[in-house]
């Protein structure tokens, strides 16, 4: 009996220790000596920047190694201008099943959520009535090319925002590839 | 007495008119009297070389290992060398007390318990050196293989000095062990005899409530026997894993096979040296000098004598076998012709002469019989041990395999201040220990008082005369005896 006293008041001590731990704040750290960063972490506030974070904005015009800069300005002359000449760079041999399949793959998670997964507009937004106006890939006024679908994604168009912080060059060249197939795929219901 | 036979060459270990009775109070005299000045001021400068020490070692571990000499080459210099010189000179306590004991060596009696007191103290000092000479000493307890939150993330036990942490705390925890069974019915001794009622309690409660009984002393030397049979294997493994430390390296000169036995025996050779320095000091100071004669003092020489041959002769050997290899990397090794000249020469020379040349003096009899000479040599091989390992971490290190990473140690006040710390806190254990606990196995020491005793051994083997009865108190004893002289001795 005395021993289950004994164990009993050593759990009793440990439950109390346990919780003092409050769920709303962070716990207790035993010697943190290398937990907290001497360098700057990508979104760490650190006040030695003028607007209190580390991630700061690179100078305009300066191109980093690996990218290429779009020459197409976001107006609507620009975005005539890339309906009619833009096109994809990739090799044609490269625009495998697997390529499409990227394409969808990265469809079904920025784009799909409003065009619907047959891009007929008819996405789970438009379903719920959250937002309207969402035209069908096959409408005829509009008349997509690669380059203009290219030139939306990069830049946003209307009511549609920019999805160039979200999916590289490399990407939306998958995606646009992949929208035209379910243009096609639209247009010969 | 026809039914016992010593030979008659034997020497004395008990010598004067003691009776049983007498040894109680010469070993209780010291633990129940006060401590004089002498012992105050002695336990006061190694109070305040304790807390220097302990400062150093605060600012140390909050300040970091860089307060220290070391550098980039040299990681280990006072720190690793203190920790050996300790640990060697906690052995002889064991070797004392269990394998001497599986000798049947009676005179280890009135020095077991001291060697074994400073075995334990020693062990101390030495295991604070593992922990304060880590980076990050707060987490020490990560070297325990204990399941944890880190998916279970254990210790890799192909490391020495993991095989130290274990060598060294199964080292202490057994010794502690084996000197507690033995002070047992000391403490029931001081017990019986104390009339303050605190002192009462307290070796009540030291003494376990030991009565004793027959069946009780009968299992006694069984645990005895049973754990010198355990310590002594111990007392070679310990030593063996700290010489692991530098043995299993590729550092040339700690790359050596040597090592293992050498460093017993080094330890051995330090620990007695260690006994010595301090029993010679005890008896005189503690009144002990019938118990811790010349005769201990003399066998003591001996074993220093024996285990500083096989050093000596090791350090023959290491000094041939580098020109023997043939390998360059063996020039500047600690025992070689770089060491004995290079920057390092006087931690060699010191070496030699401290562990080589001196302590061969101990072969002419009338000098290991001088109690003078004896502290003096044990003194200087305390020093040579410590060169010794100083000479085997540092000159290794200093002169490694590449000629761009050759540097020089040179320590800082707060090596220096933590070895003093560490002897500080030694001598404040030891001191502490000689006012508090019975200094000698009385209980053992009576058990050789017919055999060994002077006065018997006179009564017997000179006058031929029954020891019969001899050893009561005269006091209470209605023995009209043999020697009319003892009622006098005793009631002195």
């Amino acid at each position: 009996m005395k021993v289950f006293g004994k164990i009993g008041m050593v759990l009793g001590v440990a439950a109390i220790v346990a919780s003092c731990h409050d769920k709303r704040s962070p716990n207790y750290q035993f010697m943190p000596d290398m937990y907290e960063p001497i360098s700057y972490e990508t979104y760490q506030e650190s006040s030695a920047f003028r607007n209190g974070i580390s991630a700061q904005l690179p100078v305009e015009g300066t191109v980093a190694r690996g990218h290429i800069p779009y020459e197409y300005p976001n107006t609507l002359e620009g975005y005539a201008a890339a309906k009619e000449n833009l096109t994809n760079p990739t090799p044609a041999e490269e625009i495998t099943d697997e390529y499409l399949n990227e394409g969808k793959q990265l469809y079904g998670i920025y784009c799909a959520v409003c065009h619907g997964d047959k891009g007929d507009g008819q996405g789970i937004l438009v379903e719920r009535e959250k937002l309207l106006g969402i035209p069908s890939y096959d409408d005829a006024g509009r008349a997509i090319t690669a380059g203009s679908i290219y030139h939306v994604i990069r830049y946003g168009l209307n009511a549609m925002g920019s999805y160039a912080n979200q999916v590289n060059e490399e990407e939306r060249w998958k995606v646009t590839e992949y929208v035209l197939t379910l243009k096609q795929d639209l247009e010969s219901k | 007495m026809a039914s016992h036979y010593e030979a008659p060459i034997r020497e004395p270990l008990v010598t004067g008119e003691k009776s049983y009775h007498d040894v109680t109070v010469d070993i209780a005299a010291p633990v129940e009297g006060r401590a004089n000045k002498l012992w105050w001021i002695a336990f006061s400068i190694a109070l305040v070389a304790f807390l220097w020490g302990i400062g150093c070692i605060i600012y140390t571990v909050s300040t970091g290992i860089g307060v220290w000499g070391l550098n980039k080459t040299i990681g280990w210099a006072w720190d690793i060398t203190n920790f050996v010189w300790w640990v060697g000179i906690g052995h002889a306590g064991t070797l004392i007390s269990a394998v001497l004991l599986l000798f049947r060596q009676k005179w280890r009696m009135a020095v077991n318990r001291s060697a074994e007191a400073m075995t334990i103290f020693s062990v101390v000092q030495a295991g604070l050196f593992p922990i304060i000479h880590m980076g990050r000493p707060w987490l020490a307890y990560w070297v325990l293989p204990i399941p944890n939150q880190f998916g279970s993330l254990w210790v890799n036990f192909n490391s020495p000095l993991l095989w130290d942490v274990f060598a060294i705390s199964t080292y202490l925890s057994v010794s502690l062990v084996f000197w507690w069974t033995g002070l047992l019915p000391d403490f029931a001794m001081l017990r019986d005899r104390a009339v303050k009622p605190f002192q009462k309690k307290i070796y009540s409660l030291l003494s376990f409530g030991w009565t004793g009984r027959a069946k009780d002393w009968q299992r006694f030397e069984e645990v005895s026997l049973v754990l010198a049979g355990l310590a002594t294997p111990l007392v070679l493994s310990v030593h063996t894993i700290v010489s692991f430390d530098f043995a299993t390296s590729v550092v040339a000169g700690w790359h050596s096979t040597i090592y293992p036995p050498y460093f017993v025996a080094g330890a051995i050779f330090s620990g007695f040296a260690m006994v010595l320095t301090l029993l010679i000091i005890m008896r005189k100071v503690s009144n002990l000098e019938a118990y811790i004669t010349r005769v201990h003092i003399e066998y003591m020489n001996k074993v220093i004598l024996l285990t500083g041959g096989v050093v000596s002769v090791a350090y023959i050997t290491e000094f041939f076998i580098a020109w023997y290899s043939g390998t360059n990397y063996e020039d500047y090794t600690y025992l070689s012709i770089g060491a004995a000249t290079g920057p390092y020469w006087w931690a060699f020379w010191a070496l030699i002469i401290c562990n080589f040349i001196v302590p061969q003096t101990l072969w002419v009899k009338k000098l290991r019989r001088n109690f003078t000479w004896s502290f003096i040599v044990s003194i200087i091989i305390n020093i040579g041990m410590w060169f010794e390992r100083f000479d085997i971490i540092v000159i290794n290190l200093s002169k490694g395999h590449l000629p761009s990473s050759w540097s020089m140690f040179s320590p800082t006040f707060v090596d220096v201040g933590i070895y003093l710390g560490t002897i500080g806190f030694f001598f404040v254990l030891f001191l502490l220990y000689a006012r508090t606990f019975p200094v000698i196995a009385q209980a053992e020491i009576k058990t050789i008082l017919k055999s060994s005793g002077e006065r018997y051994k006179r009564m017997r083997d000179v006058e031929g005369k029954s020891i019969a009865g001899a050893a009561a108190d005269p006091r209470t004893s209605n023995y009209s005896g043999t020697n009319t002289n003892s009622s006098d001795q005793a009631t002195k």
